[in-house]
């Protein structure tokens, strides 16, 4: 592990373990006594080569690959995918089709959120909030599984369109499922609104300002909390989003507190959306469309919201039946360099909370260490030491 | 602004230090710059004007006939993607760093020099992100001429099983 010597300052390594995550990161922190006065990151401890691997599989077996990418958001991937594949080849989706991706694209929305909902509450120190919300997310998990028969990685996708019908039976599980879930998610966002203890740990705190996040680059539910109207579902509606919008959730605040309610709030923004798509009008017609098995040189850009932010690709075809290249941009690259910034100036009990609350998914991380330098003592700090640390220092 | 606008202005704004300006997809303005000042020019002007974000820089390898890496810069703006592309030759690839002007750039140009092997200048920080630190010097994933034998022949090493 890097260690880094400063004159009367310590550098703390964070990571890079962090299994639920797709970039599992190394937090190299300096502190001065209490304060860190600068962060950095080195990423790619389970770098798998995927954008390599696509250029020597067809466009059929990389939606398998592509759908891998994340555990977590992996419908997006596979959305994305499809959308550019069927922009190179010329082709549209049916609107039925475009509905459903979107129905599955906002449950998996309201799955993410609800994850990291309880991971957030655990780094608290606040694990009776992270039981109950992991308890609720078992309801929209249920759901998926009963939808598309995968807790993960659903496959609904295809290239042209979807794997699945969406029948009166299945809608009506959905719906009384999204009752409950609303009812639940009033309860947490009046808990992370007037919760005193909870509220010490997140407002004022990792405060980004609008300025900082367009300079920085953030994305998705960190950018909204600091007042930046970035979320591709209103801007360039894909899929079904033009046909069943969704308005942008925004605070101004830009700390934690903004990040948590921008998140909760966006839920009630799902509930809606796919209220509507299944009670009135999930449009008639195919489920699928014809694509090409070869396909002509060409590129395209497509974008998308996942959980975390913009997810970004970009395709190139050469008229075989593989890619020429695909660059995958996840939004976890955005927030993480230029939420890391804001570390600095904050107490080390603070990190833990700052960094969750992009979600990057660190619960897993157990190889945290602190390694004091100076006096030739060396002390190795676990995540959960780090994370004990910060709860003991707000109690 | 809306799309047409946006569009518009962005075709004007590229085209001024493009050598070729095309507005490749009903959303997206795609122009390719002659020379390293060119690209920054461009970059500088959609700074002031405060036109978009880079979202990301994507590295092609054109392959070894054509002998030239190429580099894309794509700034969003709304539901428009302005991308700026730039060639540089495979025996001495370089582009100019943007980090200066745009942090979040680091990131994006520290992988770009460590899949493809493109220098940056002017990076503060050139260090890998991604590929781990007993990668071989010199080996660049992402090229097309990559040999996996390169790789095997680094790594395949007896685990110390003594500390």
């Amino acid at each position: 592990m890097n260690t880094t010597q400063q004159a009367e300052r310590f550098t703390i390594p964070i990571g890079p373990q962090h299994p639920a995550l797709k970039e599992p990161g190394h937090f190299a922190l300096t502190v001065d006594g209490e304060i860190v006065t600068s962060a950095s990151v080195r990423l790619g401890y389970v770098h798998r080569g995927i954008e390599k691997a696509v250029e020597e599989r067809t466009w059929v077996q990389n939606l398998y690959l592509l759908e891998r990418v994340c555990g977590i958001c992996s419908h997006i991937h596979a959305t994305a995918y499809c959308l550019g594949v069927e922009q190179l080849a010329g082709v549209t989706a049916p609107p039925r089709a475009q509905a459903i991706r979107e129905v599955v694209a906002e449950l998996e929305r309201i799955h993410s959120h609800m994850l990291w909902f309880g991971v957030a509450a655990h780094e608290a120190g606040f694990d009776t909030l992270f039981m109950y919300s992991w308890r609720d997310r078992e309801t929209v998990m249920n759901l998926l599984e009963g939808l598309t028969g995968n807790r993960v990685n659903y496959s609904a996708n295809v290239l042209g369109g979807v794997k699945f019908d969406i029948d009166s039976a299945q809608a009506d599980a959905i719906l009384s499922g999204l009752d409950f879930l609303e009812k639940r998610t009033h309860h947490y966002l009046d808990v992370v609104s007037t919760d005193l203890v909870f509220l010490r740990r997140t407002r004022g705190i990792g405060v980004m300002t609008r300025q900082q996040a367009e300079v920085l680059g953030a994305v998705g539910p960190t950018a909204r909390a600091s007042g930046v109207e970035r979320d591709i579902r209103v801007e360039a509606p894909y899929a079904g989003y033009s046909e069943y919008p969704v308005s942008i959730v925004m605070d101004t605040t830009g700390d934690l507190e903004a990040r948590f309610e921008v998140r909760i709030k966006e839920l009630f923004e799902s509930y809606r959306v796919i209220r509507r798509i299944l009670r009135d009008t999930l449009p008639p017609g195919d489920l699928t469309t014809r694509v090409p098995r070869r396909i002509k040189e060409n590129e395209t850009v497509i974008r998308v919201e996942a959980p975390r932010g913009e997810l970004f690709y970009f395709m190139k075809s050469n008229g075989t039946d593989m890619p020429e290249r695909i660059r995958v941009r996840t939004p976890t690259i955005c927030n993480m360099t230029s939420v890391i910034r804001l570390t600095v100036g904050h107490q080390l009990a603070d990190v833990p909370m700052i960094l969750v609350g992009i979600d990057p998914c660190f619960s897993c991380n157990d190889r945290t260490a602190v390694i004091q330098d100076s006096c030739g003592n060396r002390q190795h700090w676990t995540w959960e030491k780090l994370r004990q640390y910060g709860i003991e220092f707000y109690r | 602004m809306n799309t047409e606008a946006t569009l518009h202005l962005a075709t004007k704004m590229v085209s001024e230090w493009a050598t070729e300006t095309q507005v490749s997809e009903p959303n997206r303005v795609d122009g390719l710059m002659a020379t390293s000042e060119d690209l920054l020019n461009a970059v500088m002007m959609l700074r002031v004007k405060r036109l978009g974000y880079l979202a990301a820089i994507t590295g092609i390898d054109l392959g070894l006939e054509a002998g030239e890496f190429e580099v894309l810069y794509h700034f969003c703006a709304g539901p428009v993607v302005i991308t700026l592309r730039i060639r540089t030759p495979r025996e001495t690839p370089s582009v100019p760093s943007l980090s200066h002007y745009i942090p979040s750039a680091e990131p994006f140009e520290r992988e770009l020099s460590e899949m493809f092997g493109v220098a940056v200048v002017g990076i503060p920080n050139p260090e890998r992100l991604y590929l781990p630190d007993d990668w071989p010097e010199g080996v660049y994933p992402l090229r097309k001429d990559f040999e996996r034998s390169a790789l095997n022949e680094e790594r395949d090493h007896e685990y110390d099983t003594t500390g």
